[in-house]
């Protein structure tokens, strides 16, 4: 046996051993893979997609990288902690350092060499998968094929066999020379109970308090400016909240004897404590890798909500038409004719709408009362009566338009809204309605007068023919056929709301899987940090559990403890998580003026349950192997 | 108050073991009972048995009139957690808690209240002579007071049987004569009745009485006088009758 190969079968024949480290660098490896076949997709980096979108993928897979380096890093030092027994062992045997050092440097090669082979074929698997799935869900017309994404494996590939190079080196260091004694008793000494920093510990409240509060406050543009430093603020604050306030309210409740005294409790908060620092790591990692997600999905689907809800609210009806040139009767009768083939039982109206120039040059519609309630009819919404001299202000309410009266109550509203026109004829209204039934103009009011007062309205600045139909029974107008109009109609503006709709989840399908897709696999993969780290344990509280048996402790007592210990575990992070995303989403609606609450709702129980699903499945498994090692 | 009734103990497996065969052992109330044989005599799965942690193949046991092992699984470990007290080899304190927190566990998980455990844990700390080392973790104390906090633990409850399984084992001869002094102090105050498992001839010299296994099988048992020295050279004396391994005798301590 050579010394390499000693090496190789002490992994092969070690397989549990290793078993977590390895899948958690061939998780590490397939987020990353997964990542760079859709940043080098020909569909998603080449002129289809906007430059933006590419740039964005490439730095998000730079941050996946050195995330990936320091977390493999971290869970290879705490693998090594876990085995120095047996490197005094091999000491004893007479092994020199210099010997170890080359063995778990070409042990750890041996392991990376295989993670990256096994995340980019894993990757490659799931990604076919997906697409195969995404083909059939989403409107995406074969746009986004599975390709043989040669230049994402040779990028993965390469920079995975690198780090892992590295971190070989750096582990190599980590075991510096260390007095035999101390690596036989290695695993009787013990690490220490981590203390909290009073004053890192304010920092964490004062960080998450302070980037919350930014989040939460800023509108519009300000948002997009605010970004990155809310993001280093909750960062940071995630990172201390885990490693300084956790610990600190633990070893608070430790204090708390009529609570740490109290049946399990005990049990529980004592290894808690000592854990923080294994665990505050991992727990940082996966709550930036679920927010990560959370905010990605939640901001893609409500991004492509808020277009959707735009689209729709343009008009409320089937089909409009409008032109500005010369009356469009040709393309009206075009429309109907193409109503009739589809056999749709539509009611069409027809308007000539007068747009008149504000004191600030920007153009306002007025209607009179008997063309307002026609079309209002043919919505089946309420009429409206005008009064002479007591014209009727419409608010629409388009998600689009910036309302310029945001926020004012009715009263301040209707002053403001008092019109001057050229001529000197002056327009009060004294009556607000809301109401989408006809078209508004910038700034979202429009006005409504008599007829007779119509008549005595200046010549208008402008002047456009607008017809609309309305299917009865509610059906719109094919796809092909709307098709045919949109070629076929020039000149015109046409609107159809169901084609819009269709053109534009043609155009945001891809943008939206791809979305989705990366944020399940992060999703995943946190979960499977979690999984592991609880795993690293299972020896420890196997031990613990077996000294607490003997001395009597039920199995309902057990069970409740592992319950809780895996609860903690797994819905600390998420929790903190869940609360990042709900903030950054509430600020994403607040820069579009959008209220995106039902999506992020949404979103977030969506993860909620599938960590539920996860939590049970993975709290069946522990207590079962724990129970077995009390037989 | 402890009947063991032709107990019979063999593990089933690929090699077919026979670990106890027809053990008859009776103690009585506030006894002090040493179990003494060599390596692989049986005397921890004897005592394994007694303590409800394994089961006997044939024949029964009874405390207090009631036979343990028919209890359902989760009578069984309150039984355990309220009528036994333990005392480990290797202490098993848990490294996570401070002494006190280790002494005052089997209480926590009955839901007793804070002053009392408290009060019950200074008490036997007082006795033990522990009360400067409570706060403190047990990778901070010797294995003398590491074992005197486990006698704590084990009593805490008033057991109405304390189980030892070699609790010299891995003590220096100082710390193994204060903890046997203790013992049996405890054995005299506290009217609590012991059973302890030994290869330390020294530490069995305490006892009242020395049952002697070899091969699983009932040996002979000898009583002490008023003389703990002639009880002690007695001991020695069944041992090397029994020819027991040579290692047996290396760790008296005179």
């Amino acid at each position: 046996m050579t010394f390499r190969q000693f090496a190789f079968n002490n992994v092969i024949r070690n397989k549990r051993l290793y078993a977590a480290y390895f899948l958690t660098s061939l998780f590490t490896v397939m987020v990353f893979f997964t990542f760079s076949i859709f940043a080098f997709h020909p569909v998603l980096s080449g002129e289809n997609m906007n430059g933006y979108v590419s740039i964005g993928m490439n730095v998000a897979s730079g941050i996946i990288y050195v995330f990936s380096f320091f977390f493999v890093l971290y869970s290879m030092s705490s693998f090594l902690q876990s085995r120095k027994k047996e490197f005094g062992l091999l000491m004893i045997q007479g092994m020199s350092m210099k010997q170890i050092r080359l063995m778990v440097f070409l042990e750890n090669m041996f392991i990376g060499f295989f993670a990256t082979l096994g995340g980019i074929v894993g990757g490659l698997v799931f990604a076919k998968g997906i697409l195969l799935i995404a083909e059939n869900v989403l409107i995406i017309d074969d746009e986004l094929p599975f390709y043989f994404p040669n230049q994402a494996i040779l990028l993965t590939f390469g920079s995975f066999i690198v780090l892992f190079f590295l971190i070989s080196l750096f582990v190599s260091y980590i075991l510096r020379s260390r007095k035999l004694i101390n690596l036989i008793k290695g695993d009787k000494q013990s690490k220490g109970e981590p203390k909290a920093n009073l004053f890192l510990t304010l920092s964490a409240v004062l960080l998450l308090g302070t980037g919350y509060t930014i989040a939460l406050l800023v509108e519009g543009l300000e948002v997009v400016a605010a970004l990155l430093p809310v993001v280093l603020l909750v960062i940071i604050g995630t990172y201390l909240l885990f490693t300084q306030l956790s610990v600190f309210v633990i070893r608070r409740l430790k204090k708390q004897e009529q609570f740490f005294w109290h049946k399990t409790n005990m049990i529980l908060l004592s290894d808690l404590s000592f854990r923080m620092k294994d665990n505050a790591r991992t727990f940082f990692l996966v709550a930036i890798i679920s927010t990560v997600a959370f905010c990605a999905i939640g901001s893609l689907y409500g991004f492509q909500s808020y277009l959707t809800a735009g689209t729709k609210e343009q008009t409320p009806y089937t089909i409009t038409y409008t032109d500005a040139e010369n009356g469009g009767e040709a393309n009206a009768s075009l429309i109907e004719e193409t109503l009739e083939a589809e056999q749709l039982e539509a009611d069409g109206e027809r308007i000539e709408l007068r747009y008149y120039e504000k004191s600030d040059q920007s153009l306002v519609l007025i209607a009179k009362q008997s063309d307002y309630n026609r079309f209002a009819a043919l919505l089946s919404q309420e009429t409206i009566h005008v009064s002479d001299g007591s014209p009727v202000l419409i608010r629409t309410g388009l998600i689009l338009f910036e309302d310029e009266h945001a926020g004012s109550s009715e009263a301040e509203v209707l002053e403001n809204a008092a019109l001057e026109l050229k001529g000197g004829s002056k327009l009060e209204p004294n009556q607000l309605v809301e109401s989408d039934v006809l078209p508004g103009s910038a700034g979202n009011y429009y006005y409504v007068v008599s007829d007779h007062d119509f008549e005595n309205l200046p010549v208008p600045s402008s002047e456009q023919s607008y017809y609309a139909w309305q299917e009865r029974n509610g059906e719109s107008i094919s796809v092909e056929a709307s098709e045919k109009l949109d070629q076929e109609v020039t000149g015109g503006f046409i609107t159809n709301v169901s084609y819009q709709e269709y053109i534009l989840n043609k155009i945001y399908g891809p943008i939206l899987f791809v979305g989705l897709f990366i944020g399940i696999v992060f999703f995943v993969s946190a979960g499977s940090f979690l999984y592991f780290r609880l795993y690293s344990d299972v020896d420890e509280d196997k031990r613990k559990f077996q000294a607490i048996t003997k001395m009597g402790l039920t199995e309902k007592e057990l069970k409740k403890v592992l319950n809780r210990q895996t609860l903690i575990l797994f819905f600390a992070p998420i929790l903190v998580a869940l609360i990042h995303g709900a903030v950054a989403l509430t600020a994403l609606s607040h820069l579009f003026f959008y209220n995106l609450f039902i999506e992020s709702v949404t979103v977030l129980s969506l993860f909620t349950a599938i960590q539920i699903v996860y939590f049970f499945i993975v709290r069946f498994y522990y207590t079962k192997q724990v129970k077995a090692a009390l037989q | 108050m402890l009947k063991v009734k032709q107990v019979s103990k063999v593990y089933e497996g690929k090699l077919t073991y026979r670990a106890l065969t027809d053990i008859d052992l009776s103690v009585e109330d506030n006894e002090f009972v040493g179990i003494m044989g060599p390596s692989g005599s049986g005397k921890t799965t004897l005592l394994n048995i007694i303590a409800t942690i394994d089961e006997p193949t044939t024949g029964e046991v009874t405390i207090n009139g009631e036979n343990p092992h028919l209890l359902k699984k989760e009578d069984l470990a309150k039984f355990r957690r309220r009528e036994l007290g333990f005392v480990f080899q290797d202490f098993n304190l848990l490294h996570t808690l401070t002494v006190e927190e280790n002494i005052v566990l089997p209480l926590t998980l009955d839901g007793k209240k804070v002053k009392e455990m408290k009060e019950k844990a200074y008490q036997f700390a007082d006795k033990l002579g522990i009360t400067e080392i409570m706060k403190k973790r047990t990778y901070e104390i010797s294995g003398g007071q590491a074992q005197r906090a486990a006698v704590a633990r084990a009593m805490i409850h008033s057991p109405q049987l304390l189980l030892a399984d070699e609790p010299t084992g891995n003590l220096d001869s100082r710390s193994s004569k204060d903890v046997m002094e203790m013992l049996a102090s405890l054995n005299q105050n506290e009217q609590t009745t012991m059973l302890l498992v030994t290869h330390d001839a020294q530490a069995a010299s305490y006892c009242d009485r020395v049952v002697f296994i070899r091969d699983g099988k009932f040996y002979s048992e000898i009583h002490r006088g008023d003389n703990r020295q002639a009880f002690f050279q007695k001991i020695i004396d069944t041992l090397s009758l029994m020819g027991g391994d040579a290692n047996d005798l290396s760790s008296v301590r005179v």
